[in-house]
């Protein structure tokens, strides 16, 4: 956590969002401090992706506040974020540089600059040689190293990652997870959604979540110590149970 | 071999129709919408006639039993075919004048002198005034005059002794074009348009149901991007490839098949134009509607059958029952076939398609209103 930590990256307050009569959000309120790894866990349905989505300005809340680097979310402010789906979003047909190239030229990069840019995510996902392979004959790892890539190739200030490492063996989620440290170590805010409870560990702060409310947030030994239990898993569990029997995170 | 594994594989493959009812509505549904629109188009029956004048200037001749006018009974023999709807007109330039507006099929004009050149054994020519851009159009009017003539014969010679054939014959006079012209000449308009709509819905509904499924579409959409500028991306993408394309079929005609390109190549390409950017956001429309490209293959029988069978690409437009005559002028096709034959067989220039380029304007207009649209389902 190079960067001061004063400022607030996402800030959410009473966040519904409804797709017909399922509330995906229920009244959320979360802040993404600057500077941070914060890693947003809860079971499948939580409302994690719809979280992330609606920061990305891809879904419109239904109610409630939210800025993003101090704005609404939407197409002015998407320059400065990055986001990585959840399965790799890549066009399979082009080699690896050209789809970094596309992204960067997308997000309003110069040529030249994005050329540079490319070089440079290539080499930070040490992908450096693969560039002219088409993404069809990339294994699942490599997508997924192209498809943060993509994300990170304009440097944007909050990065987006969705289930990042779904479907990637020990070896290179590690070697991700490095790279997210990394990334977060040059300034970028990083927000993760992950239900593998280790991962979870490894962020500044976890904010706990469940039917789209938040349970519970803080530092991941907080959060322990809070529950007194040994593991983030069991800490949501306890954690969850409190906050429906209506006790204080 | 076992028949129960058999059976297994059969069962499923039926069970999975039954999750899919769209794909069987339309193996059950366009088979009996085409046959139903083939069987109309074909047989005679609720077709309607062809508007042809007929300028009668005939003045007839007196013979001992009395008054004759072969004009008058060449008139009636038209007016009998149930095929043509006669309008009379009063002079040769009226009739020329509904010919070029397209609200007649073509012209009669019967000389003055045309009962007494035949009478004196003369051999006398009949001008039939057509288009010269349509052979659906100039074909059964001038077969219906051959009929005429060829019945003349007949009648007159039964009733008076001595009257044989008379020596009639008929002159085509086309406007435009010609009526010697090869089918290849009347048929590559049809085929640049129908391909130039053909490939480019299909390639832009496919691609852009990969971008979604793919979720790059996603990404487009949670980047500075705005709709428009996606959908103007993908115009100029397509509609860069699918010129090139129309380039290739235009030159393959031109320089191999030696078929007749009369006016603009330019004005033809401006045609295309116009009419893709429709197609395109015609694709990324409709491709929101489909869960997998086999079901983007399914819209396409939707969309081709009814522009090909009633857009005047095979049988005029002119002789359909009217409310299908209507609904053919909402196609895009309709009108891109008319103009691309005005233009490469008849020579025609800006002005005389304006109308044409103008509806083609339209459905591009409402189809790039309906890209957006679809899109801004992606964001919301």
């Amino acid at each position: 956590m190079s960067q001061a930590m004063n400022g607030a990256a996402i800030e959410a307050t009473g966040l519904v969002r409804a797709f017909g009569r399922v509330r995906a959000l229920d009244g959320l309120d979360l802040t993404v401090r600057a500077g941070e790894i914060l890693g947003l866990v809860g079971p499948n349905g939580a409302g994690k992706t719809t979280f992330i989505r609606s920061v990305a300005g891809l879904l419109r809340p239904t109610a409630g506040h939210l800025t993003v680097l101090g704005e609404a979310p939407g197409r002015r402010v998407a320059v400065h974020i990055g986001y990585m789906t959840q399965s790799a979003a890549l066009y399979e047909d082009l080699p690896v540089r050209d789809n970094l190239m596309f992204f960067a030229q997308l997000f309003g990069l110069p040529r030249d600059e994005a050329r540079s840019r490319t070089a440079a995510a290539l080499v930070v996902v040490e992908l450096t040689g693969k560039e002219r392979v088409p993404i069809r004959h990339l294994s699942g790892g490599m997508r997924q190293l192209t498809n943060l890539a993509c994300a990170m190739v304009h440097g944007p200030k909050l990065l987006l990652l969705d289930e990042p490492t779904v479907g990637i063996d020990p070896v290179l989620r590690l070697k991700l997870w490095d790279h997210f440290r990394e990334l977060n170590e040059g300034g970028t805010t990083i927000l993760v959604t992950t239900h593998v409870m280790d991962e979870a560990e490894r962020c500044h702060r976890v904010a706990l979540i469940a039917a789209g409310r938040m349970i519970a947030v803080g530092a991941p030994q907080e959060l322990l110590r809070a529950a007194g239990v040994g593991t983030i898993e069991e800490a949501y569990l306890v954690l969850r149970e409190r906050h429906a029997n209506g006790g204080t995170p | 071999m076992r028949l129960s594994r058999i059976a297994a594989i059969a069962l499923r493959i039926l069970r999975q129709f039954r999750h899919d009812p769209r794909t069987v509505a339309l193996i059950m549904i366009v088979p009996l919408v085409v046959m139903a629109l083939i069987g109309y188009l074909i047989g005679d029956p609720g077709k309607e006639p062809l508007p042809v004048a007929v300028v009668n200037l005939d003045a007839g001749a007196d013979m001992p039993s009395g008054h004759v006018s072969l004009g008058a009974a060449i008139a009636a023999a038209l007016d009998r075919n149930g095929q043509l709807a006669v309008e009379p007109s009063a002079s040769a330039q009226a009739a020329t004048e509904r010919v070029r507006s397209g609200a007649v099929a073509g012209a009669v004009v019967l000389p003055a002198d045309l009962t007494q050149e035949v009478l004196g054994g003369a051999p006398v020519s009949i001008d039939v005034v057509v288009m010269g851009t349509n052979p659906g159009l100039q074909g059964p009017v001038i077969g219906a005059m051959q009929e005429a003539i060829a019945n003349l014969a007949k009648t007159a010679g039964a009733a008076a002794a001595g009257f044989k054939a008379p020596p009639l014959s008929i002159r085509p006079v086309p406007l435009e074009g010609g009526v010697g012209l090869s089918p290849l000449d009347y048929d590559a308009p049809i085929l640049l348009t129908f391909f130039a709509f053909f490939l480019t819905f299909l390639l832009t509904s496919v691609s852009f149901l990969r971008e979604r499924s793919s979720g790059t579409l996603e990404r487009l959409m949670a980047s500075p991007a705005s709709r428009l500028e996606v959908l103007l991306g993908y115009l100029l993408g397509f509609i860069g490839f699918a010129m090139a394309q129309a380039l290739l079929i235009l030159g393959y005609a031109t320089w191999v098949l030696d078929v007749r390109i009369a006016g603009s190549i330019w004005l033809v390409l401006l045609v295309i134009a116009i009419l893709l950017i429709g197609v395109v956001n015609l694709g990324i429309a409709l491709s929101f509607y489909a869960r997998n490209e086999l079901q983007v293959v399914q819209f396409i029988p939707l969309v081709l059958i009814p522009q090909v069978f009633l857009g005047g690409l095979i049988w005029p437009v002119q002789t359909m029952w009217p409310p299908l005559r209507w609904l053919s002028q909402l196609f895009p096709l309709t009108h891109s076939t008319v103009a691309l034959r005005a233009v490469m067989v008849g020579g025609e220039g800006f002005g005389d398609i304006a109308g044409r380029l103008l509806a083609l304007l339209a459905f591009s207009v409402a189809m790039v209103a309906i890209g957006v649209v679809a899109l801004r389902k992606q964001r919301a």
